[in-house]
């Protein structure tokens, strides 16, 4: 099969320039039985996050006298690619990419105000179209929001990395693919602490420096999104639906 | 104005030591979505954070020599002294409590606990407990006439409704008010809900 | 609240309160005996999957996914297609659904779903047959999303509905072109489950989670128009009236959910 070229006229293959992110919708509040919840629909990406907590600490002897435990679970769905219906369960790369996303949130939960218990947080992909593990990070971010428990900051999560010679910003599945790097982060909201960095690929110095700049600056346009997320599921009086 | 803000928003220039916030470097910033009207603050969701004092709702879940556990809506169950009691308890039953302590770790200790009738326990958000009584108690009157039972309001997030009341009655009226406890004229529009439902 | 341990004493505080309502001819919400919670589908909501649906009964709801892969026959059938189903009570669903392995009430979930679906024969599962060895294989995947009550019902619902939105893959030489379709899938009926429980005296349908909380029996009935499908018993016992009754008020209920499903 034919590479295809992926920046053409500073044109990516979905007619984006390189600093473009794909749309992107957050609603806030859409389960009933959660504590807290939110759907990100990001480019074709279809990502689900409900959070239980702070609830009793299950193993026992795993809860911690200090503060609650953050447990996070990130899942793919069967039918959430458009190739084979997948296998259900867990998978060497849901369960790494589990660790990451708690690593995130063990930053920003207020933990110590909870001894014994645990925080649950559960993330379904629907629907997958590159870049789930930061469309997750912003979902479970306004969800733990909606659930009410107390955090030192937000966090919006975006992937940069570089395609066709070119750094790029919000990297689609055809650039994740077959682009020359991929660097999913995450920044809290207001100092831009780094607290998700993954990368695989080349870059120079200068290349990744430039990469986390756009990145900075997407995560700008998330934090906004998430707000508003929020904003709007309180102000009307609405019912919770998931309307995918 | 009012706005939302999200955690990690500043709601102060000063530092201010208020639940659900926390300061640094001289600014205080909110932990949970809340509304800041005019520089005050009014955190709108979390888990029930017992007070000494507070009125809650509980219900038996376990009997030991020296008292009961109660679940008062906490991860943890709540504990009540036999010696505290003046009647005996038996597992499910439902009683209304002052808390008395509160240890580091969140676990409460009840006193002053009476023996509620049968009823049916509503789970009610704990940031929406002022809006369910309303100004001077308004709103919780309102209901208790139009249900025709009785109703305890716990701030621990537990109502509970006696039995031979009317219950999907006071079921419906508290999924309105907590759907609507943000807006204004709620008390005049639950009024007017329970109007139209005693017409039905 | 550790759900666990006090079920058991939830269920007793539950049930009396509940029983004294009941007699006064009340359901918490206000419904009858044999109605229905407010019904809602959406189709089409998964663009990677070939066919997929939301199904809510009141607060209840399950998406259900759709994907046809390239399958072995089974080596009794062939010239066969074959057809899989599983369901996931999803944790984010309830405080009280686990993360793990699929448990008993998940895999009870996904074969009673699959029996009603398959004894009602809707699908031509012959037309599956692409060339010797093999055939297409229907995956149908049941995600509990947010469990108010009654999600087998729910699931059933919703996994007819995305079987109504599933497309047929294109097939070249042997292998599935993804993304291109041709036509749709061909239904030949649209079962439909209706869950019944028993409090007291009383038999309620579509029950609320405070209901199967409280519950003592259990039934559930599949029907297409003209027939039942597949039934299920789960907790306790049903006399052999009560049975019937609540088949007459399964084709009566059923229909008002097919209409749904066609309305749509």
């Amino acid at each position: 099969m034919e590479k295809p070229e992926l920046i053409v006229d500073g044109k990516r293959l979905d007619g984006r320039a390189p600093e473009d992110l794909r749309p992107v919708k957050i609603t806030a509040g859409i389960l009933n039985e959660a504590d807290g919840s939110a759907l990100v629909e990001w480019g074709k990406n279809k990502v689900i996050c409900g959070v239980h907590g702070p609830r009793e600490c299950i193993p026992r002897h795993e809860a911690s006298p200090y503060r609650a435990l953050v447990k996070c679970r990130y899942m793919m769905s069967p039918f959430a690619s458009l190739d084979e219906h997948g296998r259900s369960g867990p998978s060497r790369r849901s369960t790494e990419i589990s660790k990451v996303i708690r690593e995130v949130f063990e930053n920003l939960v207020l933990t110590e105000k909870f001894p014994k218990t645990q925080i649950d947080v559960y993330i379904e992909v629907l629907q997958a179209e590159g870049g789930t593990r930061v469309a997750s990070i912003t979902a479970a971010a306004v969800a733990l929001a909606d659930a009410g428990i107390p955090m030192k900051d937000m966090v919006a999560s975006i992937a940069v990395g570089k395609a066709g010679g070119h750094i790029i910003t919000d990297l689609g599945k055809e650039e994740d693919n077959l682009g020359e790097s991929d660097v999913p982060i995450a920044f809290s909201k207001r100092k831009k602490d780094i607290l998700l960095l993954q990368m695989d690929g080349l870059l120079t110095k200068e290349e990744l420096v430039k990469a986390i700049d756009m990145a900075e600056k997407g995560s700008r346009e998330i934090d906004d999104m998430q707000a508003e997320a929020l904003t709007k599921s309180y102000e009307g009086a609405k019912e919770k639906k998931v309307h995918l | 104005m009012k706005k939302i803000v999200v955690p990690g928003d500043k709601i102060s220039d000063k530092v201010l030591h208020i639940p659900h916030a926390y300061a640094e470097d001289g600014v205080t910033y909110a932990t949970v979505i809340g509304f800041l009207d005019e520089g005050r603050y009014t955190p709108l969701e979390g888990r029930y954070k017992p007070i000494p004092g507070d009125t809650v709702v509980g219900i038996i879940v376990d009997s030991r020599r020296v008292g009961y556990s109660v679940d008062i809506n906490l991860s943890s169950s709540a504990f009540v002294a036999s010696r505290d009691l003046r009647i005996k308890l038996n597992l499910g039953d439902i009683i209304l409590a002052k808390v008395k302590e509160v240890d580091e770790i969140g676990n409460a200790d009840l006193t002053d606990a009476k023996k509620l009738k049968p009823g049916k326990i509503i789970e009610f958000p704990t940031s929406k407990i002022p809006r369910l009584i309303g100004r001077k108690s308004s709103m919780l009157t309102l209901i208790k006439e139009n249900v025709r039972g009785d109703v305890e309001v716990g701030n621990n997030g537990y109502v509970w409704v006696s039995e031979e009341s009317n219950i999907p009655l006071a079921i419906k009226t508290l999924e309105l008010i907590k759907s609507k406890a943000h807006l204004s004229g709620l008390t005049d529009e639950v009024a007017g809900f329970l109007q139209k439902e005693k017409g039905e | 609240m550790g759900e666990e341990y006090t079920d058991v004493i939830m269920k007793r505080v539950r049930k009396g309160v509940l029983l004294n309502s009941l007699k006064k001819g009340k359901r918490y919400d206000g419904r009858a005996v044999d109605e229905l919670r407010p019904v809602e589908i959406e189709k089409g909501v998964i663009s990677t999957a070939e066919g997929s649906a939301v199904a809510r009964i009141g607060k209840t709801q399950v998406l259900v996914g759709v994907k046809f892969d390239v399958a072995t026959p089974f080596p009794d059938r062939p010239k066969e297609g074959v057809m899989m189903m599983n369901s996931e009570l999803l944790p984010l669903a309830s405080p009280t659904f686990e993360s793990g392995p699929p448990r008993e009430d998940a895999i009870e979930l996904a074969r009673v779903v699959d029996r009603g679906i398959r004894s009602a024969e809707i699908i031509d599962l012959d037309s599956f047959y692409i060339e010797e060895d093999k055939v297409l294989g229907l995956f149908l995947d049941i995600y509990v999303l947010d469990h108010d009550g009654n999600y087998l019902d729910t699931s059933a619902l919703a996994a007819t509905a995305a079987l109504t939105d599933t497309k047929m893959p294109k097939i070249e030489e042997g292998k599935i072109v993804r993304g291109e379709y041709t036509g749709k899938l061909d239904l030949k009926a649209l079962p439909v489950a209706t869950t019944f429980v028993k409090i007291g005296e009383s038999w309620l349908l579509d029950p609320s989670r405070d209901e199967e909380l409280a519950m003592d029996s259990r039934i559930t009935i599949s029907t297409t128009e003209g027939h039942v499908c597949t039934m299920q018993k789960g907790k306790g016992f049903i006399t052999r009236k009560d049975l019937l009754d609540n088949v007459e008020v399964a084709f009566k209920k059923g229909n008002e959910l097919r209409n749904i499903l066609k309305g749509d």
